[in-house]
């Protein structure tokens, strides 16, 4: 799931998500969430190398051949658009991405949007109200923090599931720090 | 974290008609662009082909005359085959590069490759857009070829859709010129599609959707939009080089200049061969999901589905000089590709004996999409039986050239991938007009289309048997009968169409509202059948529940 806790300091035996072991004094909750992305740089590798490859057999039976010149720049040029759009499309988005900071005395989201300013919200975690609202949500499980007199929504880019899981997690976290 | 009060939610299409299907990046909407535009285009060179029928019906020449060409037949008429060779040549190109790929890779590939791995839209909708235009933009060339100052000091070029120098490079007028920037055209058009549809593939797949969880259909697109992407570059290269050899005197194919003109039939059949798999793989994907649907099972095989439809484009790349055996090859080059040809059979027969295992202990109902598809698994196997018979080479000698070929190519283009893309139209046309065609008229459409072409192509096999070139205007008296009856199938198989077209008007008018998300079975289970239909303007903006799509057994 594209959701990682960092938890500090970290105390003996905490793992991203488990909140009870975190000490209440200074913890300091960060996390990140970001949409999904389903190829990963192993697949990049594997793509532009086999495209190169299929590309190149043609360039063979011409060698030595002033045929070669004619091919080569267009070879190239699909090579390169691939690898482009591929790098460009990963890299958009990885620019959307929701940071939450958690600390005893503040809540702070950051949503970093691909082409739009960032967006900032903060809030004294003891106000703030977490909200699942399962149906009836403009979306499903839709999840939203209430405080500083805003509305906000968490994490619209991850499926249901996963949003009653940060649901819960979230709200553990927010417990434990009140 | 948006402020919960603006989460855009609703999306009222508010559109105008120009803003919706002129500036349109919705991924939709370009694949309904996409299927009309290559209707058009279809009909265009449809009409060629029905009126090359018609001169080959009787033995002379009747139609196209010196005098001019003309829709009844002339008793006083001085043979122009020119016109002949421009009707060939148009016939091709636009089948090739302007009906087919646009419809079932730009059509359904743009339509529901998205909707079937939960994608919003395609990764660059802005790029989608120019591609769309980029293939009317080529499409106009392609038609402007056909009527603009050719060679013999006529209208339009006649080299065949493979523009084999040196007749293309010797070509008068500035046809031959339009005609491969048309192809140039298209080509980029396809390769930025391509690209566009590999990086939707890989990139936004819903989460848990892993490479082989993915439905048939979008790999079969993916798979073909691999194959755009890396044929179509050495087709641009080979296309310019015959530019620059007509307009600026450099001689890299021109015999004349010392430029070696096999040398572009390997770079032409090194893209060609690819080409008519890159045709018809997305119709092995429709006609999966048909069959899967209309025999109420899920699909047999799903991995070896994936595997032979990989390996059938692996082979695709390596099997290019079958089409030349005739031009002078070594024994052991003929030797290597007659062999790597027959290996394609492999994966092929993993295709269909699945397609047949689906349909076994199935409960088959015979729907329009299901006729369709059964049209497609009949006579595809028969085309792809004869090109088994036309890949040894030894028998090549014999046949190449003749009709026996150009049955053969008939056989897999113009029934196999064309039953699919009627397939995949019935089947889907509720789903993206939310209106349903008659089902006696589609039935119907089926059956005259099914003989039709049948009569058409299948004689033309005991014409090639008899030795009737290809190519040519006229015929001795020998082959008067076959041509006869195949030219009344051409016929039979045009009205079909114009009955086609009614079809689509009237549903598209009067058609039975469809209610229903899912209006066949629950077999026809991947993601766009939890849409309404028509679907919505912005789909999957959220990402859909695994239970969703997350169905076969297989998986």
């Amino acid at each position: 799931m594209p959701m990682y806790w960092t938890i500090t300091p970290q105390a003996p035996g905490t793992v991203p998500g488990a909140f009870a072991l975190a000490a209440n004094d200074g913890a300091e909750y960060r996390l990140s969430l970001m949409p999904h992305l389903s190829m990963g740089p192993d697949g990049f590798v594997r793509i532009i190398g086999i495209s190169a490859l299929v590309l190149a057999l043609p360039l063979l039976g011409v060698l030595g051949t002033p045929v070669l010149w004619g091919l080569l720049p267009f070879a190239g040029l699909a090579l390169w658009a691939l690898w482009y759009a591929l790098s460009r499309n990963s890299a958009e988005r990885r620019a959307l991405r929701e940071d939450l900071c958690l600390t005893k005395e503040r809540i702070e989201i950051t949503r970093t949007n691909p082409r739009k300013p960032a967006q900032h919200w903060e809030a004294n975690p003891y106000w703030v109200r977490l909200n699942l609202a399962e149906k009836g949500g403009v979306i499903e499980n839709y999840l939203t923090l209430e405080g500083n007199g805003r509305v906000v929504e968490l994490g619209s880019f991850l499926s249901p599931e996963e949003r009653a899981e940060l649901y819960a997690e979230l709200s553990h976290a927010l417990r434990h720090l009140r | 974290m948006a402020d919960a009060a603006t989460h855009d939610h609703g999306h009222e299409d508010t559109r105008g008609f120009f803003t919706r299907w002129f500036m349109s990046t919705n991924h939709k909407d370009i694949g309904i662009l996409y299927l009309f535009t290559s209707g058009i285009v279809g009909f265009i060179a449809v009409a060629f082909s029905v009126y090359m029928r018609m001169e080959l019906m009787e033995p002379g020449v009747q139609y196209m005359c010196m005098e001019g060409a003309s829709l009844t037949a002339q008793t006083d008429c001085t043979p122009n085959g020119h016109i002949w060779n421009v009707l060939v040549t148009a016939h091709g190109i636009l089948m090739m590069f302007f009906v087919l790929i646009p419809a079932l890779f730009g059509g359904f590939g743009n339509y529901f490759m998205p909707l079937q791995i939960g994608a919003p839209d395609m990764a660059f909708p802005r790029l989608n857009n120019l591609s769309y235009w980029l293939f009317v933009a080529g499409s106009a060339l392609a038609v402007a070829s056909v009527l603009s100052p050719g060679g013999n000091g006529q209208l339009g070029s006649g080299v065949g859709w493979v523009l084999y120098p040196p007749l293309s490079t010797t070509e008068g007028g500035y046809s031959m010129d339009l005609a491969i920037f048309a192809v140039h055209v298209s080509g980029a058009s396809s390769i930025l599609g391509a690209i566009n549809i590999i990086t939707t593939f890989l990139n936004m797949r819903a989460p848990g959707m892993t490479l082989f969880k993915v439905p048939l259909f979008a790999w079969s697109v993916f798979i073909t939009a691999w194959m755009i992407l890396l044929a179509l570059p050495v087709l641009a290269g080979a296309i310019t080089m015959l530019l620059t050899d007509r307009n600026f005197g450099t001689a890299f194919f021109d015999p004349a200049g010392g430029g070696d003109p096999i040398l572009y039939q390997h770079i032409l059949w090194f893209f060609g061969h690819p080409e008519v798999y890159i045709i018809i793989i997305p119709g092995f994907g429709i006609i999966s999901h048909v069959i899967a649907t209309f025999s109420r099972k899920p699909i047999f095989g799903y991995l070896p589905m994936v595997w032979a439809m990989i390996a059938i484009a692996v082979l695709g790349f390596i099997v290019w000089a079958h089409h030349m055996y005739t031009v002078g090859m070594s024994l052991t080059q003929q030797t290597y590709f007659m062999l790597a040809t027959m290996v394609i059979a492999v994966p092929t027969g993993i295709k269909i004996f699945s397609w047949i295992a689906t349909m076994w202990k199935g409960s088959v109902s015979f729907e329009t999409p299901m006729l369709w598809a059964f049209g497609f698994l009949f006579l595809f196997t028969v085309g792809g039986v004869t090109g088994i018979v036309l890949s040894q080479a030894p028998i090549d000698r014999i046949y190449h050239d003749t009709y026996y070929v150009v049955a053969h190519f008939h056989y897999v283009m113009s029934l196999g991938a064309v039953f699919a893309l009627f397939a995949g139209i019935y089947y889907w046309m509720g789903k993206m007009s939310g209106r349903q065609y008659p089902e006696w008229a589609g039935k119907l459409h089926f059956w005259a289309m099914f003989i039709g072409a049948n009569i058409t192509f299948f004689p033309q096999h005991f014409l090639g048997r008899q030795g009737m070139p290809r190519r040519y205007i006229d015929y001795p008296e020998a082959y008067a009968l076959w041509n006869y009856v195949s030219s009344i199938g051409a016929f039979i198989s045009f009205a079909s169409f114009l009955f086609f077209i009614g079809i689509v008007f009237y549903t598209l008018k009067f058609g039975a509202r469809i209610t229903e998300k899912n209006y066949w079975n629950e077999h026809a289970d991947t993601l766009e059948w939890t849409l309404t239909s028509p679907p919505p303007e912005h789909t999957f903006e959220q990402l859909p529940k695994r239970e969703d799509w997350d169905k076969q057994a297989a998986h």
